[in-house]
């Protein structure tokens, strides 16, 4: 346990700590302040309609944080790539990735340490994006329970990028190789229901609705805290993390 | 302390190192020679876990590398040739960081980085950032981080490569420092080094040994001539005639008044050569051997065993 902690905090200081997350961190937080005004002021229209005509009310967590959630999605989906890819790519090309395999530690524990400091620093901006609801409440009331679950999505979301994005910087040395694999990885879990349109079989539709991410971050964001999803992000964080400690453990029976 | 036994490593068809049988006692400093490409980092990657072999065992203490590694793996540190060092890291938060990978236990690591800063000399620089540090520095950094942990066992593959002359030097004398306190193998293709530092050579060619044992006995086998170097002040064709009729000397160059003498040590000892130039009356100012011997058993040995394979 030790050393994997060790591990972890080594890689989110190295991770944290450069100028790169800064970059991404205020591109993110450039990025949802100008949706995030454009969604509140779309909310202030539909809100001064529905008064006029009596059409149906929209709730604040519907308009505004509903499409500021989605939008940090997309955000992750690019962004946590971009730092996932030094995690182990970096290592291989500096050559300290022999100072770990010849270290008294499993790959296990490798890995797993790695995954921590990658979801440390990734919920960095998750934290960012969560700012922006919190500030609402300084005006208006905000159902705390639908908040949380949402941001708890999220964060199980961005923890199998996290876990993606590790394994796709296990496979290669070169960082740029890493980031356009997770951002691929990431893009398909997230359109792989999109595709039950070309399908006629009920099963396989049901089963790409299951593998797809965007179906089980809804149920989150509505409010609902199903087990099927939890149990769906926390064994896609699983599976991706076990697939990284094989390739790195492949490196010394290779 | 070390014990390979037929060990191999093939590469896909290419066959890296070939049935290596060698032991390292404890505290005992050996020198791993070979040219470029011979298996030296091979073997010794294999020996430290970073990947497996073929055929064949390592044992470490009795413990073989790939049923306990990390058993194994707790006593030996290494230096690979580029040392693994974080190049956004602290010198001292970097040491700290290898110290808890290799599991010391938080009251001694202290202790522990005190004394890898003290043996590598780099108690001055130990705020400092590792990206701005230069290479002998960076070098110096990973002997410390293969120290921290103060294992029994140190492989070093080619320490000093890359450096300048000066950085060599003190690279050479931190090694000689080491020794006695750890069991030292050590990799390089530089043979001065080696005659420097090592007590004993293994000389690996091709993925094979080719001559295992302290260099002089190595130079025996190697049936290298010995070569001297000797000024005179007179009667220089006197001493050339006289040489050249004395049984056991193969070659006598000279320029001016100096003379390279090379002779066959089984025929004729340096004493014998040293009693027949001052008998001679010619003067002697200067007898010193000749330092390229080493380089010569080195090529004799690859370049024998390369026509062994034609």
């Amino acid at each position: 346990m030790t050393s994997i902690l060790n591990i972890s905090m080594r890689d989110f200081k190295g991770l944290v700590f450069t100028p790169m997350f800064y970059f991404i961190a205020s591109l993110c937080a450039f990025l949802l302040s100008y949706s995030f005004v454009r969604n509140l002021i779309d909310f202030a229209y539909s809100t001064s309609a529905s008064q006029v005509a009596g059409a149906v009310k929209y709730s604040i967590h519907q308009i505004v944080v509903v499409s500021h959630i989605s939008i940090t999605n997309i955000i992750l989906i690019f962004a946590v790539p971009a730092i996932t890819m030094k995690l182990i790519s970096e290592e291989k090309k500096t050559k300290t990735y022999d100072l770990l395999l010849t270290s008294p530690i499993t790959s296990g524990q490798i890995v797993i340490g790695k995954f921590l400091g990658g979801l440390f620093t990734s919920l960095l901006l998750v934290f960012i994006s969560f700012l922006y609801p919190l500030a609402l409440m300084l005006f208006t009331k905000i159902d705390l329970g639908i908040l949380f679950s949402s941001y708890l999505g999220l964060s199980l979301v961005c923890s199998a990028y996290v876990a993606i994005g590790l394994f796709c910087s296990s496979l290669s040395s070169s960082i740029i190789a890493s980031v356009i694999m997770g951002v691929v990885f990431n893009l398909t879990l997230w359109f792989l229901s999109q595709g039950t349109v070309y399908s006629e079989s009920d099963l396989l539709v049901s089963v790409m609705d299951h593998l797809s991410i965007g179906d089980h971050l809804f149920s989150f964001i509505k409010g609902s805290l199903k087990l099927s999803s939890i149990v769906y992000f926390l064994s896609a964080c699983g599976l991706f993390v076990f697939l990284s400690g094989r390739v790195v453990e492949s490196s010394r029976w290779r | 302390m070390i014990n390979v036994k037929q060990l191999t490593k093939n590469y896909g068809d290419r066959c890296a190192v070939k049935n290596l049988n060698f032991t390292v006692k404890s505290g005992e400093v050996v020198g791993f020679l070979g040219p470029n490409g011979a298996g030296k980092t091979t073997t010794m990657k294999i020996i430290t876990g970073f990947m497996a072999a073929s055929s064949g065992q390592v044992c470490i203490d009795g413990d073989d590398v790939y049923e306990h590694p990390l058993k194994v793996k707790s006593k030996i540190g290494y230096l690979p040739e580029t040392p693994p060092v974080y190049n956004d890291m602290y010198v001292k938060d970097y040491l700290s960081f290898v110290a808890k990978l290799k599991g010391l236990s938080k009251n001694i690591i202290g202790g522990n980085i005190d004394y890898a800063l003290e043996q590598t000399q780099l108690q001055d620089v130990k705020g400092r950032l590792i990206k701005n540090l230069s290479k002998g520095f960076k070098q110096r950094v990973g002997i410390a981080g293969a120290l921290v942990s103060k294992p029994p066992i140190l492989i070093l593959d080619e320490p000093t490569v890359g450096l300048d002359p000066r950085q060599v030097a003190e690279i050479r004398k931190l090694i000689i420092r080491l020794r006695g306190k750890h069991t030292i193998l050590l990799s390089t293709h530089i043979l001065s080094e080696v005659q420097a530092i090592c007590e004993r050579v293994i000389i690996i060619n091709k993925g094979e040994i080719i001559a295992e044992d302290s260099l002089a006995v190595i130079a025996k086998k190697a049936s290298v001539a010995s070569k001297f170097e000797v000024d005179i002040l007179r009667k220089e064709d006197e001493l050339q005639k006289t040489l050249l009729n004395t049984p056991g000397v193969l070659e006598v160059e000279r320029n001016g008044q100096k003379f390279y003498i090379q002779i066959n040590p089984e025929q004729l000892s340096t004493e014998s050569l040293t009693k027949a130039i001052v008998n001679s009356g010619a003067g002697l100012t200067q007898f010193k051997p000749s330092m390229n011997y080493l380089e010569k058993i080195f090529i004799n040995l690859t370049t024998s065993s390369d026509h062994k394979e034609l």
